[in-house]
């Protein structure tokens, strides 16, 4: 009994990314009905994203990958639904998309969802990581992606692994280089990792790049170093770096740019789907391999749906995906950081770390402290640690790491991930669906 | 769709074609967005709507800033000075 405002299909992509392109593209090709939904105003991702009217910044190889993504697009007809934000699965089964272009809740009867909403950076908690002009290396990408220029003001890069190259490389070409590279790791001194990502032409041609153009803009790479402050000093911002052997120094900047890794966003998404509709999850969003892995597990994601739909299993092979996976282990042991992870130990207490509601390092080790035997439920719903709006997606790894590192006996368990995506939809909008249908 | 200008607290912030409310704040300095209604502070972290720490109001309405494009008129303020 389909309503007259609702959406019928037989697949619904959420992520307009290259896995969910690809994903849709290939379901289109087998005949299927499909959806395709994203949150942006414009396709792409985080890799395709491109400021309007200016040139490329992705590499030519990138470049032809976008142009046959959305040529499956044309061939298929598939109109993307643009600024449409996934709520999440009702009770009846159907799908909830905030379509912000009109201002009203739009709900999909899809038979399948295939969620690629890409990855989320990893940002360890620091002293002051909480503070306006610090972003994620990721978030100041965007802001270039968007505009082909940086915001005003000095930058400075710290954390961990190959984005934060890409990024300073990035900053140098606008003419921006930042004030320092901070990294944890030390892959010039990695040299047997070095070689065997050699076998990845494409991967370490790309950095070698990045870094002869960083290097050229006079940017210090401070490597096995680590940020352990960050304060505001009158407008500015002062970074407090360690060395690997314990020494300090302290760069100011405007804005810093931090990034420790990534991992998928699969937050609020059920561990496994029953009945319809089935969700299979695509790209980064099920596993983090890169733009490279990206488009062949978009492929993977929609042969296992139509193998589920059609009640066969489907054991999901793609051996791009094998490849870009062994690629993703490779870069990890290059930028393994050169100081051994002591679970967060060194934090000081009045480092926060549930960045939606101010909770702190202090407040969560009081509560460990406490004569009390709890678990990650009780550091959840008594301590609101992971109860912010953004469901625990900057701080359930680290609450978790400091909790079991100050009681080994506590109670494991996920600290978040069992609510749909939460966010911000307006009264009128939710109510809006209803008026449509004249119900 | 064309640059133009939205306000921010009352103040017109330019903004180009394709931007959004985020990226327009920043670039006219304004990294401070306010605090919610309980008080925290709002400001850019992840730009991909993850954090939910860039929220503001945009005619009333809350959204990321990083997720909503800019278009000529909006009238864009912190979310505690309409909702707090």
């Amino acid at each position: 009994m389909a309503r007259p405002a609702e959406i019928v299909c037989d697949a619904l992509v959420i992520g307009g990314g290259a896995a969910g392109v690809s994903a849709a593209v290939e379901l289109a090709r087998a005949g299927l009905r499909v959806e395709l939904a994203e949150q942006r105003a414009s396709l792409g991702g985080a890799y395709h994203r491109q400021p309007s009217g200016t040139t490329a910044t992705t590499s030519a190889r990138g470049r032809r990958q976008w142009l046959r993504l959305t040529a499956g697009l044309a061939h298929f007809a598939i109109a993307p639904r643009l600024r449409h934000v996934f709520l999440g699965v009702d009770t009846d089964g159907l799908g909830l998309l905030d379509d912000r272009e009109a201002g009203r809740v739009r709900t999909v009867r899809a038979r399948a969802l295939v969620v690629a909403t890409g990855a989320v950076e990893r940002i360890l908690p620091r002293p002051g990581w909480q503070l306006d002009g610090v972003m994620t290396a990721g978030g100041l990408q965007m802001l270039l992606k968007e505009t082909g220029e940086a915001p005003p003001g000095e930058i400075l890069v710290a954390g961990n692994g190959p984005l934060n190259i890409a990024l300073a490389a990035d900053l140098v070409r606008l003419g921006r280089p930042p004030v320092a590279l901070v990294e944890a790791g030390d892959p010039a001194k990695n040299l047997g990792a070095a070689l065997r990502i050699a076998t990845f032409p494409g991967l370490i041609g790309e950095a070698a790049r990045h870094l002869a153009r960083t290097g050229f803009a006079g940017t210090p790479w401070l490597r096995g170093a680590t940020v352990t402050a960050i304060e505001r000093d009158g407008a500015r911002l002062a970074v407090s770096i360690e060395d690997r052997r314990g020494g300090s120094r302290r760069i100011h900047g405007d804005m810093v740019a931090l990034h420790d890794g990534i991992r998928p966003n699969d937050f609020g998404l059920p561990a496994v789907s029953i009945g319809e509709p089935i969700v299979v999850r695509a790209g980064d969003c099920r596993e983090v391999l890169g733009i490279r892995g990206a488009e062949a597990d978009g492929i993977a994601a929609a042969r296992e749906v139509m193998a589920l739909l059609s009640g066969t299993a489907l054991h999901r092979v793609a051996p791009e995906v094998s490849r870009q996976r062994r690629a993703q282990a490779l870069l990890a042991e290059l930028f393994r950081p050169v100081r051994e992870h002591d679970g967060l130990r060194h934090l000081p207490d009045e480092t926060v770390l549930c960045r939606c509601e101010g909770r702190t390092v202090g407040e969560l080790r009081a509560m460990l402290a406490g004569p009390d035997p709890i678990g990650l439920r009780e550091v959840k719903l008594n301590g609101r640690f992971g109860m912010g709006v953004c469901q625990g997606r900057f701080c359930a790894d680290a609450v978790g790491e400091i909790a079991l590192a100050a009681r080994p006996d506590l109670a494991a368990g996920p600290l978040s991930r069992d609510r749909w995506p939460v966010r911000p939809v307006s009264i009128a909008a939710l109510a809006a669906p209803d008026e449509s249908r004249g119900e | 769709m064309s640059g133009g200008s939205f306000l921010w607290r009352g103040a017109a912030i330019s903004f180009r074609a394709g931007e959004s409310i985020a990226s327009a704040l920043l670039r006219a300095g304004e990294r401070d967005l306010g605090a919610d209604g309980a008080g925290a502070r709002l400001r850019y972290f992840c730009g991909i709507g993850a954090c939910q720490n860039c929220l503001v109001s945009v005619d009333g309405s809350i959204a990321e800033s990083c997720l909503t494009p800019a278009s000529d008129g909006l009238k864009v303020d912190p979310v505690e000075a309409v909702h707090g």
